[in-house]
């Protein structure tokens, strides 16, 4: 049966996904270091992803790992072997480019079919896995059209199929969805969740979209200037930011200063700027004292009546986004702070709180997240 | 309403345009109508007749002499080509370094080299080849073309090379091609219609050349424009109209047909 045949590929290469190990690696172009000193570990049958702004290095990194650019210093391992200095076809390690990079003389079938045709598999396997790989990102019945042809959409997965069809350990993804308009890009993000889950190839996917990163990994590297500033699930991440840039860079974030009295555990007690005292959870890797910067989700505090809460200021803007609205609360400190509240139909009208009226903001204690620096 | 600046709107456009296509023109209609003239003078019209197109035909000479052309012309652009080929791979394929610049004038240099000079120190020094090896064939010539020929050839394959995306190189070396094969099931195929269009250029470049020829050749050697130029020192015949009509015709041809060539690489497939 058809769905037989498909289950036997994804069984055989459910084994094939690769790990990959980056070991102190610096690239540095002229003066411009472009990658600084990454230590990454990627599992086998994960979807990783390289989150950063543009210029971080995250492009670069994924490169190294596809052989198009040779680190200055370091190893990439393969499934635990070096393969730092082999050249991009000598690796079993395909790439899914920003713009596709489909080869535009070559029909949709010959362009997915490259791959084991350079790799000398006969003919009769060429056509074989060609046709799964059709029905796989379901563009069956479009083999012999030429890929120029194709919309946006349709040629994002010939080039997924075209990466797909050798079957490699490690599947790079360099912002394959950037081109794609916001609907697409939606739906492609579900297709390639089910593609990796289906095919078992370990994915490395880069990409500036932070919500793109949050809805698709298993984990996540944060990277700025060449640096890894954080590596973690999404949860992670979000909810325990290592840093400031992780903090800011990711989702809307206040920022409050306050003093550490005592920690206990993996918590600490620390006093507010504005006078009250809170608990907060410590970084993994530091444990800072003194004078700290501890960041809140706006959805993480609600709002209260003035005296009732953690802290107490006056409302500002409110700005309704259909889902939900932000509140803009200028706390006594002088300090700016955001919360986020939920919309619904059965709101109740009578409390609704107005701009320039005296108001409370409340949070639970493990809201509060204590960063690095 | 004020309207865009347009150079088509300006005083005396029209006329300046009408004029350089008419001295443009002009005169090589007037020397394709005279190709037909039954008389035997180039300036009075005599009536119509094929008779000079009949005469050339049967004038050994011409028809050697075209030979002679056609097998030089294609000689030296299929060397030329070659040559422009592996020039324009070595100078784009590479991350750009000190003196690339100075290789893309070396190469270039035919093109500003006064043709005079390139003739005379061609003469000069095969003059000296002939004497060594006692060889006087149609090699020099050949030879002499093609090196003229390549920068000619080199330009559109350089522009072709330099509009391609190099992802797609990039591309089919992820995809487990090995250099060789990404230069011929990649490259090649979209390199191809610069390499015609170097091909043609080197073609028609080499077909019309008298001055690096006529200083090249060895006795009996003509080509056909420096035989056209030897005559028209003696008598002039409105034969003379009619080969060139001939080589004008020859000329468009081969041009037409590179564009339809070049127009679109896939279909050219099928």
């Amino acid at each position: 049966m058809k769905n037989g045949e498909r289950m036997t590929i994804s069984r055989a290469t459910a084994a094939h996904g690769g790990t990959i190990g980056l070991h102190g690696i610096k690239k540095r172009f002229g003066s411009f270091q472009a990658v600084d000193d990454v230590t990454l570990d990627i599992r086998s049958n994960e979807f990783f992803t390289l989150l950063g702004p543009s210029g971080c290095g995250k492009t670069t990194l994924l490169r190294m790992i596809a052989g198009f650019e040779l680190p200055t210093e370091g190893r990439v391992l393969l499934d635990g072997a070096d393969i730092s200095g082999l050249l991009p076809n000598q690796r079993p390690v395909n790439t899914v480019f920003q713009n596709y990079a489909l080869f535009p003389h070559l029909s949709v079938a010959e362009n997915i079919g490259f791959g084991l045709k350079m790799l000398g598999r006969p003919k009769s396997e060429v056509g074989a896995v060609v046709a799964d790989m059709l029905k796989l990102v379901h563009l069956e019945g479009r083999g012999d059209h030429p890929v120029t042809q194709l919309s946006g959409g349709q040629q994002q997965r010939v080039a997924l199929a075209r990466a797909l069809a050798p079957r490699p350990k490690v599947l790079l993804l360099d912002e394959p969805l950037s081109a794609l308009d916001l609907k697409l890009r939606k739906s492609m993000q579900i297709e390639l969740k089910r593609l990796q889950a289906e095919t078992g190839i370990t994915f490395v996917f880069v990409t500036h979209d932070q919500e793109e990163a949050l809805t698709m990994s298993d984990r996540i590297a944060v990277m700025s200037e060449g640096q890894v500033r954080q590596v973690g699930t999404a949860r992670e991440i979000y909810d325990r930011p290592a840093d400031r840039f992780v903090a800011d860079f990711i989702g809307e974030t206040n920022f409050l200063t306050g003093t550490v009295e005592r920690t206990e555990g993996r918590r600490a007690t620390l006093r507010l700027a504005t006078g009250a005292t809170i608990t907060a959870g410590l970084p993994d890797t530091a444990t800072p004292s003194g004078a700290v910067t501890l960041v809140i989700r706006p959805e993480h505090a609600d709002l209260v009546t003035a005296g009732a809460g953690t802290m107490d200021g006056t409302l500002g803007d409110i700005v309704y986004f259909g889902t939900d609205t932000h509140y803009h609360v200028h706390l006594d400190d002088g300090t700016d702070f955001i919360v986020r509240r939920q919309n619904s139909r059965a709101g109740s009208e009578g409390d609704a709180p107005e701009t320039g009226h005296r108001i409370g903001v409340r949070f639970s204690d493990n809201a509060a997240q204590i960063l690095k620096d | 309403m004020a309207r865009p600046f347009s150079i088509k709107r300006q005083p005396g456009f029209a006329t300046i345009a009408m004029l350089c296509f008419f001295l443009l023109y002009l005169p090589i209609a007037t020397l394709v109508v005279y190709a037909f003239n039954a008389g035997v003078s180039i300036a009075v019209w005599e009536g119509f007749s094929f008779r000079w197109f009949e005469s050339a035909w049967n004038n050994a000479q011409v028809i050697e002499a075209s030979w002679r052309s056609l097998k030089i012309a294609a000689s030296a652009a299929v060397i030329a080509t070659t040559c422009a080929t592996l020039a324009a791979l070595a100078t784009t394929r590479t991350a750009p370094y000190r003196g690339l610049t100075f290789k893309y004038s070396i190469i270039n240099m035919p093109l500003l080299v006064p043709e005079i000079v390139t003739a005379v120190a061609l003469l000069i020094l095969f003059s000296r080849i002939k004497v060594w090896t006692g060889y006087s064939g149609l090699g020099y010539l050949i030879l002499a073309h093609s090196a003229f020929c390549v920068p000619f050839a080199y330009l559109p394959i350089r522009a072709r090379l330099e509009s391609m995306d190099l992802s797609l190189e990039r591309a089919a070396a992820d995809l487990y091609a090995s250099p060789f094969q990404t230069f011929r099931h990649v490259t090649l195929p979209l390199l191809w219609p610069g390499i015609l269009a170097g091909l043609m250029l080197a073609f028609v470049i080499s077909l019309d050349d008298v001055v690096i020829t006529e200083f090249v050749k060895s006795g009996g050697q003509d080509t056909l424009p420096t035989y056209m130029l030897g005559q028209l020192r003696r008598v002039v015949t409105p034969e003379m109209n009619a080969i060139s009509t001939v080589f004008l015709v020859l000329s468009l041809a081969i041009v037409t047909l590179f564009f339809f060539l070049s127009r679109n690489p896939q279909k050219q497939k099928t």
